[in-house]
């Protein structure tokens, strides 16, 4: 089956790590995930600076290498992201702040890539809440 | 088309729970993860309510918050895995998370 | 043929990004021409409230976001009776048409789509 995961949590919430091993358990069992889409918070769980002290779960940087290992769609909510100071290059440059902090593999676009994937997936599945 | 519903709230902390229950269909089913497996700590009124939904409606809890927060999964609650919980995705027509 | 979203919101208006950002995902939808419902339950019955003067709070008014969604071509508004009754809530407070339904109307409501997100 083809999947559409939304992710609407910072990566310090359980919700974060809770979509990342539904979506490895999802490849894992030869399902497809045409794209996964951070909304609210969830722009956070694909912010390059977060720090995790060494003893603890580098969220951020397993969600990077699970979508660059497996060549995954993930974009990132434009408007959530500037909302919250999550920025790549081109915005940082765009409204002159200091500095980017979302990078490749993560592309930065709007919500009808949420709805494209959700009419292009068989189920769509989201995970977060405050 | 039966609705897969995913709470992963405390239920002691908010409505979640209850307005789920009021909106399940007879052939819905309930996976509860992350602190919404606290619905089944033990002498609760939480726990009582789910025990009294009809068995058409299946029950589940994710493995790894039960663990974790040292709670059994009563008969009709079955624990599932990471694998377990994608295959019910596909079993249900759609997915309906308490976000 | 598209399928068709339903969208729940369930955070009152001020209570953070929540309610704005559901109301993101339903004129998105709409301006796709997708088929988008949009229920109000719990809190989220609280946006629909005529009596609030969002200027006080310096926040966006989503009242003129909620009148849009017709315009994008949202017309299935819909609201929780119980989560209305629950707040002293009735006809002649609402800012928009909404239809009211009680719990097992909502039960088939969410029967009748092929998805939902609900926040």
């Amino acid at each position: 089956m083809k999947f559409a995961i939304a992710l609407f949590a910072a990566p310090h919430l359980p919700a974060s790590r809770r979509a990342l091993r539904f979506a490895q358990a999802a490849l894992d069992g030869g399902h497809e995930i045409v794209r996964l889409f951070f909304y609210q918070d969830g722009v956070h769980s694909a912010a390059s600076n977060v720090v995790s002290p060494q003893d603890e779960l580098d969220l951020p940087r397993e969600w990077r290498e699970f979508v660059t290992a497996n060549g995954l769609d993930a974009v990132v909510c434009i408007a959530a992201a500037l909302r919250r100071g999550v920025l790549n290059a081109e915005e940082a440059q765009r409204y002159t702040r200091p500095a980017a902090n979302l990078q490749a593999p993560w592309e930065l676009s709007g919500l009808g890539q949420l709805h494209e994937a959700a009419q292009q997936a068989d189920r769509l599945i989201c995970f977060g809440g405050h | 088309m039966a609705t897969l519903h995913i709470l992963s709230h405390s239920p002691f902390a908010d409505s979640r729970l209850a307005s789920c229950l009021r909106l399940l269909g007879a052939d819905d089913a309930l996976l509860l993860s992350g602190d919404a497996v606290y619905a089944l700590q033990p002498d609760t009124a939480n726990l009582q309510a789910l025990q009294l939904m009809p068995t058409s409606v299946a029950l589940y809890a994710l493995d790894e918050d039960l663990a974790a927060r040292g709670l059994q999964a009563p008969e009709r609650v079955r624990a599932v895995d990471y694998p377990a919980f994608v295959e019910l995705c596909t079993r249900y027509a759609k997915v309906n998370s308490w976000l | 043929m598209s399928k068709s979203l339903l969208i729940i919101s369930r955070q009152a208006p001020w209570s953070g990004p929540g309610a704005r950002e559901a109301l993101d995902i339903a004129l998105a939808g709409g301006a796709f021409d997708l088929p988008i419902g949009m229920l109000f339950l719990d809190d989220g019955v609280l946006q629909l409230s005529t009596h609030q003067q969002p200027g006080n709070l310096q926040q966006k008014d989503l009242g003129a976001n909620l009148q849009a969604l017709p315009m994008f071509g949202v017309e299935d508004l819909y609201a929780s009776q119980r989560s209305l009754a629950e707040r002293g809530l009735g006809a002649a407070d609402l800012n928009i048409a909404v239809q009211r339904l009680d719990d097992s109307a909502l039960t088939a409501l969410l029967d009748r789509y092929d998805q939902v997100i609900t926040l």
